[in-house]
């Protein structure tokens, strides 16, 4: 019998603290055996996501942020900060570890192999897309995703966001990108490695095609089917408990 | 007793992840550190504790290396986008005065 994993598609688009909240919920339901393997898709309106490692007062120009109304929140995985708007599609599998299909121990493979699901659904919609290492999808030598992920609470979680049609000058402004990092790559400003899927097909492409051509990519790879569902009282139960405590505190988000 | 001074690094390992250094230092030793950065290192905590390590030891490469491969094996931890060896060397170019 093929194998079903669950497809979430709950989110709250002017809320990415509570967008965060539940995407911790969902691996933490899944480890503990009270939710399927499932893969969520979700938006954000303007905002940025930090990596759990950062600094906020480093990566982030606040200036910048309250002139385009940017939020900041911080992700529990490690992995640079991102730029996320109604033109950003994040996806996220959470598996129960020891999955046969999935590696559970080395972050690189992880990140490979749950990356085929995007690179999949992107070529199939007439994207040349590649994994390149570390943790990106590329597009002719240009970033069109990037992921995070962790092995944690019994489960292999990964997640990311694919640039369909972000308004990539806004993402150029929040942002303070250290020098260091672009000098190494031969370029001047952010905005020229990165691309979207929009740019890459020439055409008014929208985040559900993606999502829909993601889903049938992921199909494809683990040989699995998706199957719409909600989320668990549990589940919301958790992701309330994280906002209250976690998510929803900007000790956790800017102070660290 | 002498005065604490700040110091700080942003490196970049070879083909992989910022490492930011904050460090204050006090009469060639670590007071306090603080490591960010867009790397990846599970479990997530254990980077608390390598922080927590280096305080009062020496800014020496020797010692530093050390206390870092102590800290991977007793940790388990796994990191991404940066080797052991980063940490050292980040730390280190903080010492340098390095950006």
């Amino acid at each position: 019998m093929e194998e079903t994993w669950r497809l979430v598609n709950v989110e709250y688009r002017d809320d990415p603290f509570m967008n965060m909240s539940v995407e911790e919920a969902i691996p933490r339901a899944v480890g503990e055996g009270g939710s399927p393997n499932t893969v969520r898709f979700w938006h954000n309106s303007n905002t940025i996501v930090l990596g759990c490692f950062q600094s906020a007062e480093l990566e982030v120009n606040f200036e910048a942020c309250k002139q385009t109304g940017t939020q900041v929140v911080r992700r529990f995985t490690g992995g640079g900060a991102v730029y996320h708007d109604a033109g950003n599609l994040n996806y996220a599998l959470s598996l129960k570890k020891g999955h046969p299909l999935v590696p559970d121990s080395d972050l690189q493979q992880i990140f490979r192999r749950l990356s085929e699901g995007a690179v999949e659904g992107l070529r199939g919609l007439g994207v040349n897309a590649e994994f390149q290492p570390i943790n990106d999808i590329q597009v002719g030598g240009r970033k069109v995703s990037g992921a995070a992920g962790s092995v944690r609470w019994g489960t292999v979680f990964h997640h990311g966001c694919i640039l369909v049609a972000s308004d990539l000058t806004i993402l150029g402004k929040v942002l303070n990108v250290p020098m260091v990092k672009l000098a190494e790559r031969h370029v001047t400003s952010v905005q020229k490695r990165i691309t979207t899927v929009r740019d890459e097909l020439q055409r008014d492409v929208t985040t559900r095609d993606v999502r829909d051509a993601i889903v049938q990519g992921t199909e494809n790879s683990y040989n699995v089917r998706l199957i719409e569902g909600q989320l668990t009282k549990n589940e919301m139960a958790s992701a309330r408990e994280l906002y209250d405590n976690k998510y929803g505190s900007s000790k956790w988000n800017l102070e660290q | 007793m002498s005065n604490a001074i700040l110091l700080s690094a942003d490196y970049k390992a070879p083909g992989g992840k910022m490492l930011r250094v904050r460090l204050k230092e006090r009469d060639g030793r670590i007071e306090s550190a603080k490591i960010s950065g867009d790397f990846f290192l599970i479990p997530e905590e254990s980077l608390s504790k390598l922080e927590k390590m280096l305080e009062d030891a020496r800014l020496d490469e020797r010692e530093l290396k050390l206390l870092v491969d102590r800290f991977f094996r007793g940790t388990s931890a796994q990191s991404l986008g940066i080797s052991p060896d980063d940490f050292v060397k980040a730390v280190l170019a903080a010492k340098s005065g390095g950006r």
